[in-house]
């Protein structure tokens, strides 16, 4: 067969050396006899290394690597505190691991000084709790919706419009003498898939899960704060529901991020209509 | 504690050695500093998170790039979403009552930064501007990178001949439009395009496999 006709697919793969010995041989044979072939080559060397030259990127700068130890630092920190609270939890009876946790917490700071943090309320820890504990799924892929609104109407699932969050199943539960029901999300960080949690609570007061940072997005008023070294980001809307979402895999940042592209800020909207 | 110091310090050896080559990856894969530097620290952050998972003996490097990469396809648009709603918010709080809004203020925009993300947008980002993102994606791998194919498509979770298309079509339009700005800028003379480059690079097929096909139906025959 002609190597002539397939000349870019060959020269491309000679230049990035990913021909096998002997289709490399046989190209350069054919390069000695045919004019054309060697023409092309030559020009696409001479393209790819411009472009290569070009691609060169700049250095990481000094402040980019200082960022870094200092993420790295403070991961450090917020493991410790997460291995220290779990030994608690095992230590202690439930009140008192709470009462502990919110006085760190109110003496950490959260780590932010803002003058607007409160202690993390006790439902919001007692959901913390729940969603560590490796109970089974009542319902699983797609009923999950309906099986929500068959049991918790006027509760529906928070929606994210991309591929990348997939809400695998859900169960009933209590938080506080509260129906409530939790559903696990599977979300895709780096190249891990990551579990959130989000539980749904019935019927609780505007401020019952009040505690941490208020942050205003919109017309929807969030409620950041750590638990046991652990993100948490809550919400009452105005049905009495309360969300409140974790996972133990993600920083805060990345929590809130996937949080606010929820379908929450445009119901909020929708009320106010 | 000794294990978590441990853990670092091996952390320190193996990974943060690669920092500049996951900073350039980042760079050209945002065309942004102040992306670059959100995203290879988020990157650097989770490889830390799940330093557990990473085997031992294999490129880490190549890990680490995936991480960056993945973290790039999957939540770059999701972040940049996020941005614009905390964005608004936070304008509207100033607005009212200046209550801090967003939990990290850093990732505000600024005069300075602003400056900077405009000055470095050379002619090289631009041309990576007008890639679509899965070519630019190959092209830094291959060409800022130097990964293989086979690598690259661990990556992009795509047959190897998809990753030679992208590249092939990706490098087309980049040489295009880097000739086209030194053009403009004086530094070469314009030339006719070279025999075979008038022809849109979408109609020529790039198939390494196509051709180790045909060639051993041809021996066999």
């Amino acid at each position: 067969m002609s190597l002539c006709a397939s000349i870019d697919t060959l020269s491309m793969a000679y230049l990035d050396d990913e021909l096998a010995a002997e289709e490399r041989r046989e190209l350069e044979l054919h390069l000695v006899d045919c004019a054309s072939c060697k023409l092309h080559l030559d020009a696409e060397r001479a393209d790819l290394q411009l472009l290569r030259v070009a691609l060169v990127p700049p250095p990481a700068p000094d402040t980019v690597k200082a960022k870094i130890a200092r993420a790295l630092d403070s991961e450090d920190q917020r493991a410790a505190r997460a291995g220290r609270k779990r030994w608690a939890r095992y230590a202690l009876p439930a009140t008192a691991v709470a009462a502990a946790a919110a006085a760190l917490l109110l003496f950490v700071g959260i780590g932010m000084k803002q003058p607007h943090t409160q202690a993390i309320a006790t439902v919001t820890h007692e959901v913390v709790r729940q969603q560590t504990r490796p109970l089974p799924l009542e319902v699983q892929g797609a009923s999950t919706g309906s099986w929500l609104r068959e049991h918790f109407a006027p509760v529906e699932p928070p929606q994210f419009d991309e591929p990348g969050i997939q809400l695998i199943g859900a169960r009933a539960t209590a938080v506080q003498g509260h129906d409530a029901a939790l559903l696990r999300y599977l979300v895709n960080v780096g190249i891990n898939r990551v579990s959130l949690t989000a539980v749904l609570i019935v019927d609780v007061r505007q401020d019952m899960l009040n505690g941490g940072e208020a942050v205003r997005i919109g017309n929807l008023t969030l409620h950041l704060a750590d638990a046991d070294g652990q993100p948490v980001v809550t919400y009452v809307d105005d049905k009495r529901i309360g969300y409140v979402f974790t996972s133990e895999r993600m920083t805060m940042k990345e929590l809130l991020s996937i949080v606010v592209t929820s379908d929450l800020i445009g119901r909020a909207q929708q009320q106010l209509r | 504690m000794l294990a978590a110091r441990e853990k670092r310090a091996e952390f320190e050896r193996q990974a943060l050695v690669h920092t500049d080559a996951l900073y350039g990856a980042a760079y050209r894969l945002t065309r942004n500093p102040r992306d670059a530097e959100d995203l290879v620290q988020d990157a650097l952050l989770r490889a830390y998170r799940f330093w557990d998972s990473f085997e031992q003996d294999s490129n880490c490097k190549a890990w680490l790039l995936r991480i960056v990469t993945n973290t790039f396809i999957n939540e770059y648009q999701r972040k940049k979403r996020s941005r614009e709603v905390l964005d608004a918010a936070s304008a509207e709080q100033d607005a009212t009552d200046g209550v801090l809004v967003h939990a990290d203020a850093s990732d505000r925009q600024t005069p300075e930064r602003a400056l900077l993300d405009r000055s470095v947008s050379d002619d090289v980002q631009r041309s990576l501007d007008a890639l679509p993102d899965d070519f630019r994606t190959a092209v830094v791998l291959c060409d800022v990178q130097g990964l293989s194919y086979k690598e690259i498509a661990e990556i992009m979770h795509t047959p190897v001949g998809t990753v030679m298309s992208r590249l092939f079509r990706g490098r087309k339009l980049l040489a295009a439009a880097l000739r086209e700005f030194a053009t403009t800028q004086g530094y070469v003379r314009d030339e006719a395009p070279k025999p075979g480059e008038t022809a849109d690079p979408k109609d020529k097929t790039i198939d390494l496999d196509a051709y180790r096909a045909q060639k051993s139906r041809e021996g066999s025959s």
